[in-house]
């Protein structure tokens, strides 16, 4: 032990790596400049590249003035409105009877309720026109049974309701995470005083669970505002705007590219997104308190659901059937067949004609590899971003992580659509950056900033489960921040990066508004590819694409399934 | 030599004092103790000293060089200050065997790799872990663990080698034979530690000297038969032993001998803490468990008349639970005592005064 150590002034190593500063800087960069962008054009009198662009506010006077926008802006709210309305009862019901109940099959059903968050919503909304639209296959079949069609797609309570039934697994997820925290006693306390099991539900469980319930609440009503698919889809017909849609919609209005008014649509929306994103952010904050003053876990023991487990069945089967079921088998049919209508056979009109028209196209073929590509390599790559910027604030808790911590939040309010039309402008408003416009990266960088909320979540979790000793005592022995962050923090967290490569996979297939402005020979991905297909009346395409994605998915699920990565957290 | 130097040390948790001015040496192969109830700022100075936390005044010097100076903006980082640390939970790397947990520190001193495996076969031996190098750390007993965690700490020879509550993740048993390995192993090595503490009996049996903290400061330092026979105040009597308290009013003064009464009962005791303890005012007299005795036959002076309530048999002695009044008092003894009324004695040297 006497023999001398090289002292570790002389060992210091190269510096691995890069500095914080740098990391904080380009998120920054990143996230701000688009949006400073949008603020910039909505406050300009025509579009920024116009030489007679000038200061000032006739962008909002015209939106304000226009009776579409106010239109819009009502059916927004009515949709976000009904969505937390139904989405909130019926997720908590799912929660209680999943999380809380001995319902045989609990295992398989619940990735079964999870599809609706990772298939696109365009492919949904394309689902509901093909099934149940009005020449749709269950229309169809049910106007054989009932001589009628007892409903209408594109009315408003219609889009209203399926929004909100599509988004019962957000609320599931939050309330299901929070029930699986309470401890069964007070469950069996309430059996002991002589509560069946929906009384117990009503009167102990889900109260217990508020906070978490309000919180998906605001969620849900958020994220109707950033509806765009659904309304595109099923407003067109009958002509229900939403605000996402309405801003879509401006490209054609005035017949020249009118990006002030867009702009002034944009900063719209994320006036009414970003207060609703602080406030979730508040909720959580209360939410978690709330379960950590509860105490203990205790231990779980399922209620015995007896007799009430053919209602528990029947509700979930008619979730099911209605937001997953009919909207997917609708796709798959409709790939399969040349067309449908009153009167016609099925087996009359299989075919394979539409897939083979897919990979007959140079664009479509390249827009399937992009999309796999952008989900496998780019997903990668941004996963490593996030990665890098979690490690920047990692055991950090001064200004800068802060800084960092509310710049994440920035995107989440900023509804694809916007994102991508704001990255778009970066590329022309700069022209040294004019060349990527029309590369795979342009789509990549806007996707990688609009799920930043999401990753940084994916990448925290992993590290909070890292234990601060571990990384102190690497630095006791003589490492370096940079080296302790390589040799120690990284290889412990490996795990939970691979199984966020695989659900930033997952997301990636499924993301279709951010690509659309982004849309170019090149760039094409299935998300915007089925949207421009959609606006062209390309149905059969359409229906092949989308089967397609829904395949894509769900090999990044079925992976997910074999090797137990948790679907949320 | 003065291997660790801390001076006036002080740190806060945000608007919160943690550490209060702090000012401690450690010697050439000497073994110290932080010993405080929770909350008195031991393992915050010791991780402190580690480069871990941050202090915001006073200085820090290892050997001859100054690691932190608040006045001097001087701030070592962790990496750079060459110390042992031993995590309370070990903080085994879970993806590294125990050799590579042991040779990392060896290798970010670029450390050539033959003698690399030398060093860490020779720690490993040393402590007894020869065979169990190409484990990981979960298929490792809690003591060898610890044992891992200690070769880590050592392998590239540290000035100062600091044991957060090395012992305390170990069961009761194991706890007492760790004790004496460690000692032994320190005084073997020659090694410079500091040790941090909860528990008087490990600091006493572990250390050549005894820091005892109290929120934030130093309450009193010394060997540990000082501590534990010439307490300074009521904290440190308090904390170093098992004892019997009681309070009343002193009623007497001849130099440093008080004269101490209360509801049936007047002893003669002495004064430990320098205060200024006039007829009159309020005091506490305390004793160790094991200096009150059955009074010899005939003897009356500093005496109690008490009642026996419960015998306890503990193994090794028993446990006599008294009563003078509303006053509990509790002996040891090696044997059973009578039932009924007994007479204790509590002589005057043992029975410490203090102040309140």
């Amino acid at each position: 032990m006497t023999t001398p150590v090289p002292s570790l002034a002389a060992a210091s190593g190269w510096r691995f790596f890069p500095t914080r500063g740098l990391v904080i800087a380009l998120t920054a960069i990143t996230v701000l400049v688009p949006l400073g962008l949008i603020f910039y054009q909505s406050l300009l009198n025509a579009p920024f590249f116009d030489s007679q662009a000038s200061p000032g506010l006739a962008a909002y006077a015209f939106i304000f003035d226009d009776p579409d926008f106010w239109d819009a802006t009502k059916n927004s709210l009515i949709i976000a409105g009904s969505m937390a309305l139904i989405a909130v009862p019926l997720g908590g019901a799912l929660a209680f009877i999943m999380a809380r109940t001995d319902l045989p099959g609990r295992r398989w059903i619940e990735p079964l309720l999870l599809v609706p968050v990772f298939v696109s919503p365009m492919v949904l909304s394309f689902g509901y026109v093909v099934a149940a639209g009005p020449v749709g296959f269950y229309s169809i079949w049910a106007s054989q049974l009932f001589g009628t069609v007892p409903w209408n797609v594109y009315s408003l309570p219609s889009i209203a309701i399926i929004a909100g039934l599509t988004h019962v697994p957000h609320v599931y997820l939050y309330s299901s995470a929070a029930l699986k925290s309470l401890g069964s006693d007070i469950e069996e306390a309430a059996r002991m005083s002589g509560a069946g099991p929906l009384r117990v539900a009503l009167d102990v469980s889900l109260p217990m669970i508020t906070p978490a319930l309000l919180y998906s609440g605001v969620l849900v009503f958020f994220l109707g505002f950033e509806i765009f698919a659904l309304a595109l889809v099923l407003g067109d017909p009958e002509g229900h705007l939403v605000l996402a849609t309405y801003l879509f919609k401006l490209t054609n209005k005035l017949g020249t590219p009118s990006y002030h008014l867009m702009a002034a649509v944009a900063v719209c929306i994320i006036g009414i997104t970003f207060p609703l994103v602080m406030l979730q952010r508040l909720l959580m904050k209360n939410a978690s308190r709330f379960v950590a003053v509860k105490g203990k876990a205790g231990r779980q023991r399922p209620l015995a659901l007896g007799p009430w487990r053919w209602l528990a069945i029947g509700l979930i089967g008619l979730w099911l059937f209605v937001s997953v079921f009919v909207p997917l088998s609708g796709v798959a049919l409709r790939s399969f067949v040349t067309y449908w209508g009153e009167g016609i056979q099925l087996s009359e009109v299989l075919t394979l004609e539409h897939f083979r028209t897919v990979f007959g196209q140079p664009a479509l073929m390249r827009g399937i590899f992009n999309t796999i590509a952008i989900g496998v390599i780019g997903g990668l790559l941004s996963v490593v971003c996030y990665a890098a910027i979690g490690l920047a604030m990692h055991r950090r808790n001064d200004r800068w992580s802060r800084f960092i911590d509310y710049l994440a939040l920035v995107p989440r309010a900023v509804p694809g659509l916007l994102a991508g039309l704001a990255f778009l402008w970066v590329f022309l408003f700069f022209p040294p950056l004019a060349p990527l416009r029309t590369t795979i990266f342009a789509v990549w960088l806007a996707y990688t900033v609009v799920w930043l909320a999401y990753g940084m979540r994916l990448i925290q979790s992993s590290l909070l489960q890292v234990g601060p000793e571990l990384e102190e005592a690497a630095r006791s022995v003589g490492a370096s921040a940079a080296r302790t962050s390589r040799d120690v923090t990284l290889p412990l967290i490996r795990h939970g990066l691979l199984a966020s490569w695989l659900l930033v996979f997952m997301i990636f297939e499924r993301e279709y508004s951010t690509g659309v402005y982004l849309l170019n020979p090149g760039t094409e991905v299935i998300g915007s590819l089925l949207v421009s297909l959609w606006a062209t009346g390309g149905a059969d395409m359409v229906a092949a694409l989308s089967l397609i994605n829904v395949v894509l998915v769900g090999c990044g699920l079925a992976i997910a399934l074999r090797f137990g990565v948790k679907l949320h957290d | 030599m003065i291997k660790l130097d801390v001076s006036d040390l002080h740190l806060s948790y945000g608007t919160n004092p943690i550490l209060k001015g702090v000012s401690m040496q450690l010697n050439q192969g000497e073994v110290v103790s932080l010993l405080g109830p929770s909350g008195s700022g031991k393992t915050t100075l010791l991780r402190a000293v580690a480069g871990l936390e941050q202090p915001h005044q006073g200085t820090i010097r290892i050997g001859e060089r100054a690691v932190f100076d608040g006045a001097g903006k001087v701030e070592v980082p962790a990496e750079g200050r060459n110390l042992g640390l031993v995590f309370q939970s070990y903080a085994l790397w879970p993806h590294k065997t125990v050799a590579a947990n042991v040779a990392y520190g060896l290798k970010l001193r670029k450390v050539p790799g033959a003698e690399i495996g030398e060093r860490v076969a020779a720690v490993l031996g040393q402590l007894g872990l020869g065979h169990l190098a190409e484990r990981y750390p979960h298929q490792l007993s809690g003591g060898q663990q610890q044992r891992v965690a200690i070769a880590r700490a050592l392998v590239y020879n540290p000035p100062v080698i600091l044991l957060d509550e090395p012992l305390s993740n170990l069961d009761a048993k194991m706890r007492e034979e760790a004790r004496a390995w460690l000692r032994e192993l320190i005084l073997k090595l020659q090694l410079s530690a500091l040790v941090v503490t909860h528990d008087q009996a490990e600091a006493m049996a572990m250390s050549d000297r005894i820091l005892l903290l109290s929120q934030g400061r130093i309450e009193q330092q010394g060997t540990p038969q000082e501590m534990y026979g010439q307490p300074a105040s009521l904290f440190t009597a308090e904390f170093m032993g098992s004892n019997n308290r009681l309070a009343g009013k002193v009623v007497e003064r001849r130099d440093a001998a008080v004269c101490v009464a209360g509801e049936g009962w007047r002893l003669w005791g002495t004064c430990r803490d320098r205060a200024d303890l006039q007829p009159g005012s309020a005091a506490t007299a305390v004793i160790r468990l094991e200096r009150m005795r059955p009074a010899a036959e005939g003897q009356q002076d500093n005496c109690l008349e008490a009642d026996l309530s419960t015998s306890m048999f503990l193994g090794d002695r028993w446990e006599h639970l008294f009563h003078v009044g509303p006053q509990a008092l509790r002996t040891h003894s090696p044997q059973p005592a009578a039932p009924g009324r007994t007479r204790l004695h509590l002589p005057a040297s043992d029975l410490w005064v203090f102040a309140g």
